[in-house]
C-alpha cells in the first residue's frame, strides 16, 4: 500500500510537470504577443509540411541577411541575437547582429546564421524561428497559390505580422494587403463552392 | 483431437483417473484464460494506440475555425485523459496488464498531441528533433511508473526516429548524444524485462527493436573518416552475435533472437562487402594522421564496443565448452588487425575471402551435425554470395569460373539431398 501511494505521488508528479510544459509553451508566448513589439516582415510563403504538427507555410524574409564588413567571424548554424527596427515604410529592419545578448533593448530576436558570404559582399545570412505558418490542411496549399498569384502583381505585399520579446518571437498572422491569408483563402473556398 | 471431449470416454476405459482428469480439466482452463488475457491485451493495445495516433492527425488538420481559446483547451484534452486514466489504473487496476499498457500508450500519444498543437496554435517552428526530444523525455518517467512495455517500445521507436530525424535526415546534421542517453535511460526497463518477463512477448519485441535501434544509430557518429565505421560496426555485430549464443537466448527460437539473426547477418555483410579489393585500395591510397584517427569518434566508438564485446566473449567462453565456439563469435577480435594490416598491404582481401569460406564451411558442417536444414544452408549461401562476388571482380578464365558455380549448385544440391535422405532414414 505504501509503495502504491508513493508510486501514485511521483505520478502526480509526473503529471504536473507534463502539464506545465504545453502551459509553459502558451504562457511564455502570450508574454510575448501582449507585451513584445510588433513587426512586419515582407515575406514570400511556400507550403511544405510537418508529420506530427500539420501542415504549414514556410515564409522566406526580404529582411534575412545583413552586410558585416568589420566581425568576420560568423559561423553557420551559430546562435546569434538580431536587434531589428522600423524602416520608413513601417516593416522591420536588421539594425545589427550580435553574438552575445544585448542589453539596451528588448526587440531583439535569437536566430541562427545560414550561412555567411564571405567571398561576396561579406552578408551574414539569417534564419529567423519563425518560418512557419501552420494552416489548416486544405488551406495550406490554396495559400501559396494566393502568393504566388498576388506576387506576379508588384502592387500587392505580403507580410508576417511577429511580435518580439527580449529573443522570443510569435508569429501572429501571414497577411496580403493587410488581409489574413487564412481569410483571402477562406474567400477563394466560398467562392469556388458557390 | 480435443482431449477435454475425450476425458469420459478416457476414464470409462480407465486409461487416467478421476482426479487425472480433474487436473487436465484445470490446466486447460488456465490455459485458456491466459491466452483470452493475451488477446484482450493486443487488442487494447491497438486500440488505444489507433485513437492516440487519429488524434494526433485530427490536430494536425489545424481547425481553423475554432477560437485560439477552445484550441488550447482542446490541446490539454487528450493529455488529461491520458493521465486520468493512468492515475485510475495506478489506483484501481494496478495488476491488470491489459489496462496498464493501453492506458500509457494512450498517456504516450496524449503527450506528443498536447505539445503538437501548442506548436501549431502559436507557430513555433522549432526543429522537429527537439520536439521530439521533449516529448520523449516527457513521456520516460511513464514507462517506469507504469510498467508498461508498450510505452517502452513506442519511446525506442520515437527514439531512433529522433536520431533519423536530427543525424540522417536533414542538413545540417546535429549530435547524437542525446539519443544515446535516452537509449541509456531505458535499460533499467529492459533489465527488468530481462530479469523478470523473460518469457514475454513484450520482451521478445524489445530483443528485436533494441539491437535495430542500435544497428540504425551507430552509423550517426561517422564524422571525418566515415571510411573506419566498418571496424564499430563489424565489433556491434561480433558483440550482438556473443549476445544471441549466450545461455539466455540459446534456449530461445532464432525468430526470438534478433541479437542472434542481426549479429550473424551483419558480420556476413561486412565481410562479404570487406572481400572486394575496391574498399582497401581507397583505404591505402589514403594519408592518415594516426593521432586524428585514434581520437575519432569512429575508434572510440570502436575501441568502447571492442572492451565490451571482449568481456562479454571472455564470460560466454567460461559457460561454454570449448568445441561450440563459432568462428563468427571471434570475427571481430581479428577484424583489427586485418584492417591494420589492410592499411599498408593488399592481403586483407586474402585473409576475408578465406574468412567467408572458413565461416560457410564450419556453418554446413555444424548445420549437418545438428540435422539442422537453416545452419547448413546459410553456410551454403555464404559460400555462393562469395563465388557470385568473385565473379565480377577476378580475371579468373570463364571455364574455372564456371566450374566453381557448377560445384556450389551441386553442392546445394547434395547437401540437402543427403540431409532430407538421413532424416528420413532416421525416422524409418
Amino acid at each position: 500500500m505504501a509503495n502504491k501511494k508513493l508510486l501514485l505521488s511521483i505520478f502526480c508528479i509526473v503529471a504536473a510537470i507534463q502539464l506545465f510544459v504545453p502551459a509553459k509553451m502558451i504562457f511564455d508566448s502570450e508574454d510575448v504577443i501582449q507585451t513584445g513589439k510588433e513587426f512586419k516582415f515582407k515575406t514570400e510563403p511556400v507550403d511544405p509540411n510537418d508529420p506530427f504538427r500539420g501542415k504549414y507555410i514556410t515564409l522566406r524574409f526580404e529582411q534575412n541577411k545583413i552586410r558585416q564588413l568589420i566581425d568576420t567571424t560568423w559561423k553557420e548554424y551559430e546562435i546569434v541575437y538580431v536587434i531589428l527596427t522600423h524602416d520608413s515604410a513601417g516593416y522591420a529592419k536588421i539594425e545589427s547582429i550580435s553574438h552575445f545578448e544585448p542589453e539596451n533593448t528588448d526587440d531583439y530576436v535569437k536566430c541562427k546564421v545560414n550561412y555567411y558570404d564571405h567571398y561576396n559582399e561579406n552578408y551574414v545570412y539569417l534564419e529567423y524561428p519563425f518560418e512557419k505558418y501552420y494552416m489548416e490542411e486544405s488551406k495550406a496549399p490554396k495559400a501559396e497559390i494566393t502568393y504566388r498569384e498576388s506576387a506576379r502583381d508588384t502592387a500587392q505585399n505580403t507580410y508576417a505580422l511577429v511580435n518580439v520579446k527580449q529573443g522570443d518571437a510569435v508569429l501572429r498572422d501571414v497577411l496580403i494587403n493587410d488581409v489574413s491569408i487564412k481569410t483571402i483563402v477562406k474567400q477563394q473556398q466560398e467562392k469556388e463552392n458557390n | 483431437m480435443n482431449l477435454l471431449e475425450d476425458i469420459p470416454e478416457l476414464i470409462k476405459a480407465n486409461v487416467i483417473s478421476e482426479e487425472t482428469a480433474e487436473k487436465i480439466k484445470e490446466y486447460y482452463k488456465s490455459k485458456g484464460s491466459q491466452s483470452q488475457q493475451k488477446i484482450v491485451i493486443v487488442f487494447s493495445v491497438l486500440g488505444a494506440i489507433l485513437v492516440g495516433l487519429g488524434i494526433i492527425l485530427i490536430i494536425a488538420h489545424n481547425w481553423d475555425n475554432f477560437s485560439t481559446s477552445l484550441k488550447t483547451v482542446l490541446a490539454f484534452l487528450p493529455l488529461l485523459i491520458g493521465q486520468i486514466l493512468c492515475g485510475y489504473t495506478l489506483y484501481k487496476k494496478s495488476s491488470n496488464i491489459a489496462w496498464k499498457e493501453s492506458c500509457s500508450a494512450f498517456l504516450f500519444f496524449g503527450v506528443g498531441a498536447s505539445i503538437s498543437l501548442i506548436s501549431q496554435i502559436y507557430n513555433l517552428s522549432g526543429e522537429l528533433s527537439s520536439f521530439l526530444l521533449l516529448w520523449l523525455f516527457l513521456c520516460l518517467p511513464i514507462i517506469y511508473i507504469m510498467q508498461s512495455s508498450v510505452a517502452s517500445l513506442l519511446y525506442i521507436t520515437l527514439s531512433t526516429y529522433y536520431l533519423g530525424e536530427a543525424c540522417y535526415w536533414h542538413y545540417p546534421n546535429s549530435e547524437s548524444y542525446y539519443y544515446w542517453l535516452l537509449l541509456l535511460l531505458i535499460l533499467p526497463h529492459y533489465y527488468h524485462l530481462y530479469k523478470h518477463k523473460a518469457h514475454s512477448n513484450f520482451t521478445t519485441f524489445h530483443h528485436w527493436l533494441i539491437p535495430l535501434s542500435i544497428v540504425f544509430s551507430l552509423g550517426s557518429i561517422a564524422n571525418h573518416h566515415d571510411r573506419f565505421m566498418y571496424l564499430p560496426y563489424a565489433t556491434l555485430f561480433g558483440l550482438f552475435y556473443i549476445i544471441g549464443n549466450s545461455h539466455y537466448f540459446k534456449t530461445k527460437k532464432s525468430s526470438n533472437n534478433g541479437y542472434f539473426i542481426l549479429g550473424s547477418l551483419g558480420t556476413s555483410y561486412i565481410l562479404i562487402s570487406l572481400s572486394f579489393d575496391d574498399y582497401w585500395e581507397r583505404l591505402r591510397n589514403n594519408s592518415y594522421v594516426f593521432s586524428e584517427v585514434m581520437s575519432s569518434p569512429e575508434m572510440i566508438s570502436a575501441l568502447l564496443l571492442f572492451i565490451i564485446s571482449a568481456i562479454s566473449f571472455w564470460k560466454h567462453k567460461q559457460h561454454v565448452a570449448h568445441k561450440e565456439f563459432n568462428l563468427s563469435s571471434i570475427v571481430f577480435i581479428l577484424f583489427p588487425f586485418i584492417f591494420l594490416i589492410g592499411l599498408y598491404t593488399k592481403i586483407p582481401t586474402v585473409l576475408i575471402n578465406l574468412l567467408i569460406m572458413a565461416i560457410g564451411i564450419l556453418n554446413i558442417r555444424k548445420g549437418a551435425k545438428t540435422d539442422h536444414l537453416g545452419i547448413l544452408n546459410y553456410g551454403l549461401l555464404m559460400i555462393s554470395t562469395l563465388v557470385i562476388c568473385r565473379f565480377f571482380d577476378t580475371d579468373m578464365s570463364y571455364v574455372i569460373r564456371g566450374i566453381l558455380f557448377v560445384s556450389v549448385g551441386i553442392g546445394f544440391f547434395l547437401a540437402n539431398f543427403l540431409m532430407l535422405k538421413k532424416r528420413k532414414e532416421n525416422g524409418k
